[in-house]
C-alpha cells in the first residue's frame, strides 16, 4: 500500500509544484496504526500531515526527509497488517 | 497580532538543521526559534508585524484548498495596509513562477521569494509574507508585515549568506517606503487587528 499525501491537497496547487518531506516520525520497518502520524511535508508554505492510511509495517521510505516529491508518487510503502 | 522589540532569527520548519549554526554566528545579538509552518528565514524585530490565525477546515477562509487558504488573508492585509495609504496587491498564483524566474531569488529566506497571494508593490517587491500550518483539527495561517526596514545585513549574517542583503533588499519593500508619512507598527496592528476580528466574525456567522 502506498503512503502519500492526499489528492485533495494537490486540488488549487500549479502543475510542476513539488512538496518537500520536511521530516519522518518512523523509520522503515516500524510498526504503525491506522491514522498514526507518519511524516510532515510541505507543500506551498504549508506544513501538512501525513497519517499511515492502514496499520501495518513500514515497509519502505522512498522519499527520504529533505528531498522532494511530485503530485500523486508515494513517500513511503506500508506493509498491511493480515 | 506580535509586534517585537527584539531580533530572533525565525526558521521555517525544514531550517531545523540550521539552528545551532544561527545562533553561534548571531553571539548575542539574538536569538533562533523554529516555526511549525514551511518556508525560509524570517528576521523579527521593531520593523515586522505578524498575525496568526487558527480556524477549522471548514472554515470560509480554509476550505478551498492550500494555495486558497493564503487568498481571503492577503486580501485583509492589502485592505488593512490600503487604509494607511500603503497600496499593494497580492500575487496571483499563476504569476509567481513567472516573477520568481524573473529575477535572482534568495531561496533561504521567507521574503526572498514569492509564494501564491503574498503581497508584493507595483514592482513585485514583497511586504508581507504567508505561510500555514495544517493539522486534523485546525489550520493555521500565518503573516508577516515589514512595516519599517528589516535588518537584512544581521539576518544574511546569521544565516552565513553575507552575499545575499543587495539582493534581498531589492526583492522587499516596506510599508514606511511606500506611505507618504511613517506609520508605527502599532498603528498596523491595530488596523490589521480591528480587520482581522469583524472579517472572522462574519465568516464564523457564514459557516
Amino acid at each position: 500500500m502506498e503512503v502519500s499525501l492526499n489528492a485533495e491537497a494537490w486540488n488549487d496547487v500549479e502543475a510542476g509544484v513539488e512538496a518537500l518531506v520536511d521530516q519522518w516520525l518512523v523509520a522503515q520497518g516500524d510498526t504503525v496504526r491506522a491514522g498514526q502520524l507518519l511524516a510532515k511535508v510541505v507543500l506551498v508554505k504549508a506544513n501538512l500531515d501525513i497519517v499511515a492510511p492502514a496499520g501495518g509495517r513500514i515497509d519502505k521510505i522512498v522519499v527520504p526527509a529533505g528531498e522532494t516529491f511530485a503530485r500523486g508518487k508515494p513517500i513511503a510503502l506500508l506493509k498491511e497488517a493480515p | 497580532m506580535w509586534t517585537y522589540r527584539t531580533s530572533t532569527v525565525v526558521l521555517g520548519c525544514s531550517q531545523r538543521a540550521l539552528r545551532a549554526s544561527v545562533q553561534q554566528r548571531l553571539a548575542g545579538r539574538g536569538v533562533v526559534l523554529q516555526r511549525e509552518s514551511g518556508g525560509g528565514a524570517v528576521l523579527t524585530g521593531p520593523w515586522l508585524v505578524s498575525a496568526s490565525v487558527v480556524v477549522p477546515h471548514d472554515h470560509a477562509w480554509v476550505r478551498g484548498g492550500v494555495v486558497e487558504s493564503y487568498r481571503q488573508f492577503a486580501e485583509l492585509h492589502v485592505a488593512a495596509l490600503a487604509e494607511l495609504g500603503v497600496i499593494a496587491q497580492p500575487a496571483l498564483p499563476h504569476d509567481v513562477a513567472r516573477a520568481n524566474e524573473a529575477g535572482a531569488t534568495v531561496p533561504w529566506a521567507c521574503f526572498g521569494s514569492l509564494s501564491p497571494w503574498e503581497v508584493v508593490n507595483d514592482q513585485g517587491r514583497k511586504l508581507v509574507g504567508l505561510a500555514q500550518r495544517r493539522r486534523r483539527a485546525a489550520v493555521l495561517l500565518v503573516a508577516g508585515t515589514l512595516v519599517g526596514k528589516a535588518d537584512w545585513p544581521l539576518l544574511c549574517e546569521a544565516t552565513g549568506h553575507p552575499e545575499d542583503e543587495a539582493l534581498l533588499s531589492r526583492r522587499t519593500v516596506s510599508c514606511n517606503e511606500m506611505a507618504s508619512r511613517p506609520i508605527a507598527t502599532e498603528r498596523f496592528a491595530s488596523v490589521l487587528a480591528q480587520r482581522l476580528e469583524r472579517a472572522l466574525s462574519r465568516a464564523i456567522g457564514a459557516t
